[in-house]
């Protein structure tokens, strides 16, 4: 299995860089993970990915994108609450993307 | 008539999958329109190819992918259904780095929205399962 | 079971679909798996209704605890079906009364209706899926 290191420690990733044990998750590892993709991660991108775990603790399930949209825009304002600005955060989507980096499970590709 | 499927049990454990294809037969020969079968829960082993039924049975993957040749059938298996079970194509395995793929022939893997979307577009759908 | 933003399959048809759950949560798989299919479908935006009948009711029973058995607890889930616009959630009169539950013992709001009505209700649409 592949490995990702954060600060001197390796941390198990699958192909696609997805935690191999959500329960290793910390914010050190997605800061780690977002520079291996190019990103740096602002407090605009901490507020989606906390978001995400939040839900994701109370719900049991990663939000469908266009949920997520109408939740974000209920609590952080209508100028969040919109797929573009999610994109441009997270440019390969936020379900992958803002999942992968909140330590979410990774999706199942079902459409 | 166009008719969705639906299949919700493996092979050779339940008369379903055998119901499902006979149904299906029978409404072709009828000159009804099979839109597509989508195989859920248990069911997604109806599409493994690595089945070896003893060879005076059934052999009931096969008959699904024959019937798809003979037919331009669209069976489609569930991809979550099929992660639980280990049911994988070429594309599956390589995204969840598994060293075989075993996904039969005519067979596709993809979501749920498959079913859901059978169910608008049909004018029937008709389920095979408990 | 999240996913990437889906295309519309349903070319702006809109028929009723209603799923049926009849099975405990954790005995076999269908309650999960049903669940799935409602959160999926709810993208083609249908007029959805969800009814619990039978052992189907114990899906929505509060305060499960899957610890012992090693199965994740997806009853939390039930709570989220709003947000997805999934707000038509029937539960059968008899089935509460037979296992001496109340409406109260639920985790979310939910309709009771009694089996004539469920009828009723099952007669009205365009797709059965039952679990």
């Amino acid at each position: 299995m592949a490995t990702i290191d954060v600060a001197g420690n390796a941390v198990e990733v699958d192909e696609e860089g997805y935690l191999a044990d959500r329960g290793d998750w910390n914010e050190e590892i997605a800061t780690e993970m977002a520079k291996i993709d190019d990103c740096e991660l602002s407090d605009n991108h901490w507020e989606v990915i906390k978001f995400l775990r939040e839900y994701y603790e109370e719900y049991q399930i990663a939000p469908a994108v266009r949920v997520l949209t109408k939740a974000i825009g209920k609590k952080l304002g209508p100028d969040k609450g919109n797929s573009k600005y999610l994109y441009e955060l997270f440019p390969y989507g936020p379900a992958k993307q803002a999942c992968k980096y909140a330590g979410l499970p990774k999706p199942t590709g079902c459409v | 008539m166009k008719f969705g499927i639906l299949v919700s049990e493996g092979p050779y454990t339940h008369q379903a999958a055998d119901s499902a294809y006979l149904f299906t037969k029978a409404a072709l020969e009828k000159g009804h329109e099979i839109y597509r079968i989508f195989f859920y829960h248990d069911g997604v082993n109806n599409g493994t190819r690595l089945t070896t039924p003893p060879q005076d049975e059934r052999h009931i993957v096969n008959r699904w992918s024959e019937l798809a040749e003979k037919h331009k059938l669209d069976l489609v298996v569930c991809v979550a259904a099929a992660q639980r079970r280990g049911i994988v194509d070429a594309d599956e395995a390589k995204r969840n780095g598994k060293d075989g793929d075993n996904l039969a022939p005519g067979f596709r893997i993809s979501g749920l929205g498959q079913l859901v979307e059978a169910g608008i577009q049909c004018e029937r759908l008709v389920t095979f399962g408990d | 079971m999240s996913e990437e933003m889906m295309e519309e399959g349903g070319g702006g048809v809109i028929k009723k679909f209603c799923y049926i759950n009849r099975k405990a949560p954790y005995g076999t798989i269908y309650a999960l798996e049903s669940l799935e299919v409602v959160l999926i479908g709810a993208a083609f935006e249908q007029d959805v209704s969800v009814v619990f009948a039978d052992d189907g009711i114990y899906q929505l029973t509060k305060g499960q605890d899957t610890a012992g058995i090693e199965m994740k607890n997806f009853s939390p889930t039930y709570r989220a079906l709003e947000m997805y616009d999934v707000e038509k959630l029937y539960v059968e009169k008899e089935s509460l009364e037979e296992r001496g539950m109340t409406a109260d013992d639920l985790i979310v709001p939910v309709e009771v209706l009694s089996s004539a009505q469920l009828q009723d209700l099952m007669e009205d649409q365009d797709v059965v899926l039952s679990f």
